[in-house]
């Protein structure tokens, strides 16, 4: 019972950042049907320009949560901005030919931003100052680490906020249009270019948060932290369907649960393995995702 | 307008480049172009990657030594230095040895990783080039009988034995849980560790296995805080593995003692988890940071950065080597070799005198991480704690 409930809390952090990771790639595959391999990226350098900002800020004295959020609202501002950048200037040029030229400059913008984190901020470890958030409470014997908890709440906001900016304002029915149908939003008055910058701004936003909270659970960032979550990610968003918002949700805490579970009952060792063997299930029989829809892929 | 966000665009793209504000700029040190004439050094190491940062002190420790006793070579010079990347990867160790050998090295001083030195060894040997690890410690690497291999550091069968002695006979442990993660060296030390448990009435609670590059310890730390062991010993590649697993054993409330070993012994430990460092016991080569020859490593190292825990091996593996070269006059391998055994001198690290399969002996005491920084704390050759 007891690593029951421990597994359970550290499977809920873990699979919520996931989910936020997740989300990213699969609004971007919702919206222009390309896996963006860079994605994982945008999350290494938001741990990083996370600990270049609270490194910063703790050196000025300003108390912990006042550095945990001004550096979480300037670090998602830079991914957003980063990620628009990349869109125009790799993405967009290229968005009438084939998929698989999209595809592959995903793949090497992947490479160009990881090798740009190692030649810039250093092939070590870098430690993110202090905990931040320290100390925590026992509940029927497992441990909450108060750090846990604010990045679950964190975690949850910005899922709640994201919900509500897709379904409940006019900025995400265009966006779910534009999903949809390109030209038929185009032709209602949609600027699908803007709408396809904005989705790619908001999941590199996410993934910048995700990437600043891991950093801060484990202590420390590297240059190449974006590749393995970037991976566990993506086949989140698939279990969950890709493509769908929901589904990209339960498919990270899905990821995240299997893994601790896994590693809490039958051994460390095999935790990856089994988070793959049950997506490998899932999809036999459920080969659009848990959450994914039917698709007539004639469409796009 | 359209030119103007354009541009914008690849301006930010450059300033994602540039975020290096507080980037750690380490030296790093063009490789020289190659002379004609002179002796070539190779250094192998993880260069990139998450053991990175050994892989570094071992090229900055040769490149120590080279700037120490390019004077002293004469007509033999100037020394110069090779660096490859081996990623701690066997098949890239394999292909980087390759590398080397085309290059006309000598000698090489590396690897870290002993999964990466003993796939490594294979091509060198073949080539009659020297192979020097200043940090591999499995016991394999010098039982294949090469006749170029040659060891700095000690022995996981001894560093095993000075574990688990330190476990019954300073901290009196009934139980013990050991965790390690998978590599030919973490998992033969641990190995070693579990069977000497049986012989000296040590109870093996549990042996857990992790990942290489897992950061995420959560699963093991449960089993272990359940199961209550009086020692938990943890066996990882490196410190930037360790790191993260000692923020969580905080974390989580684990109170028992923590018994590492050689490859968490790193300043770098200390840097990542701070506090959370303080009071774990680890295994390590015994070094006299007193001594002249110390002084002189740590004099010709200091532009290179703090020396790291194979910094001065790889030093004095290198000096090892360029000793015998001066002493044989030549690089030719047979008369270098011979001087190599000759050899007897007081090293950075250590007394240096190889032995006839390669070894140069082991001198493991616990160290004690204390106000971050690691003490000596426990001798295991007498039983007799360090004095302050």
């Amino acid at each position: 019972m007891e690593v029951f409930l421990q597994q359970l809390v550290n499977g809920i952090t873990l699979g919520g950042v996931y989910a936020l990771v997740a989300l990213g790639y699969t609004m971007v595959y919702g919206i222009i049907q390309l896996i963006n391999f860079a994605h994982g990226e945008i999350f290494a350098a938001g741990g990083y320009m996370g600990v270049i900002l609270i490194s910063w800020m703790v050196a000025q004295g300003y108390p912990p949560f006042v550095c945990l959020g001004v550096a979480l609202v300037l670090a998602m501002g830079y991914c957003a901005l980063l990620a628009m950048a990349v869109e125009k200037l790799v993405y967009k040029p290229l968005r009438s030919s084939s998929r698989l030229s999209v595809l592959l400059s995903a793949l090497g913008m992947s490479i160009f931003l990881q090798n740009g984190l190692m030649l810039t901020q250093g092939v070590y470890d870098r430690a993110y100052p202090g905990e931040m958030v320290q100390g925590g409470f026992e509940i029927g014997g497992a441990m909450v680490s108060y750090m846990q908890i604010v990045i679950v709440g964190i975690t949850v906001a910005l899922l709640v906020g994201l919900n509500t900016l897709v379904f409940k304002t006019r900025i995400g029915k265009a966006m779910r249009a534009t999903a949809q149908d390109k030209t038929m939003s185009a032709l209602v008055g949609i600027n699908a270019s803007r709408i396809i910058s904005l989705t790619f701004a908001i999941g590199a936003a996410l993934a910048c948060a995700a990437g600043i909270m891991v950093g801060m659970y484990y202590g420390s960032v590297r240059y190449d932290m974006g590749f393995v979550l970037g991976v566990k990610a993506f086949s989140a968003a698939v279990l969950g369907g890709i493509g769908n918002i929901t589904g990209a949700m339960l498919g990270g805490l899905l990821i995240g649960m299997i893994e601790v579970f896994a590693a809490g009952y039958i051994s460390s060792e095999y935790k990856d393995v089994f988070a793959f063997i049950i997506l490998i299930g899932v999809l036999y029989f459920m080969p659009t995702g848990i959450m994914g829809e039917n698709v007539d892929d004639t469409r796009v | 307008m359209k030119r103007a966000l354009y541009f914008l665009s690849l301006l930010l793209l450059v300033s994602f480049v540039a975020i290096g504000c507080g980037g750690e700029k380490k030296d790093e040190k063009k490789a020289e172009a190659p002379k004609a004439a002179g002796i070539k050094i190779g250094s192998l190491g993880p260069l990139t990657g998450q053991y990175a940062a050994d892989g570094n002190d071992i090229k900055n420790g040769v490149l120590a030594a080279i700037e120490v006793m390019n004077p002293e070579m004469g007509a033999l010079g100037p020394v110069t230095l090779q660096a490859e990347d081996d990623a701690c990867d066997p098949r890239q160790a394999v292909a980087a040895a390759n590398k080397l050998i085309n290059e006309k090295v000598t000698a090489v001083i590396g690897a870290y990783c002993s999964s990466a030195t003993i796939p490594a060894a294979e091509p060198l040997m073949a080539a009659k080039i020297f192979m020097i690890t200043p940090a591999s410690t499995n016991e394999k690497v010098t039982e294949s009988g090469h006749k170029f291999m040659y060891r700095t550091c000690g022995r996981d069968d001894d560093q095993s034995k000075a574990a688990v002695k330190f476990m019954t006979d300073q901290l009196k442990a009934k139980a013990v849980y050991i965790v390690d993660d998978k590599t030919t060296y973490s998992q033969g030390l641990a190995d070693n560790v579990e069977k000497l448990c049986a012989g000296a009435n040590l109870k093996v609670l549990g042996h857990e296995h992790v990942n290489q590059g897992d950061k995420d310890f959560s699963a093991v730390l449960t089993k272990v805080k359940a199961a209550k062991p009086d020692v938990f010993y943890v066996s990882l590649q490196n410190s930037a593995a360790a790191a993260p697993m000692l923020i969580q054993i905080a974390r989580m409330g684990i109170k028992t003692k923590i018994l590492a070993q050689d490859a968490v012994y790193h300043p770098q430990l200390m840097e990542l988890a701070k506090k959370d460092a303080e009071g774990v016991y680890l295994t390590f080569g015994y070094t006299d940071k007193e001594t002249p020859s110390y002084k002189k490593f740590a004099d010709a190292y200091k532009k290179l950065g703090e020396p790291g825990a194979y910094s001065a091996y790889a030093y004095d593996s290198a000096v090892a080597y360029l000793k015998a070269v001066k002493a044989a006059g030549g690089t030719d391998p047979e008369k270098v070799k011979a001087e190599l055994m000759k050899l007897d001198f007081a090293g950075a690290s250590k007394q240096i005198k190889y032995k006839e399969n390669g070894d140069s002996g082991s001198n493991y005491v616990i160290q004690v991480v204390k106000d971050g920084k690691f003490e000596n704390f426990w001798n295991p050759e007498n039983g007799q704690l360090y004095k302050k």
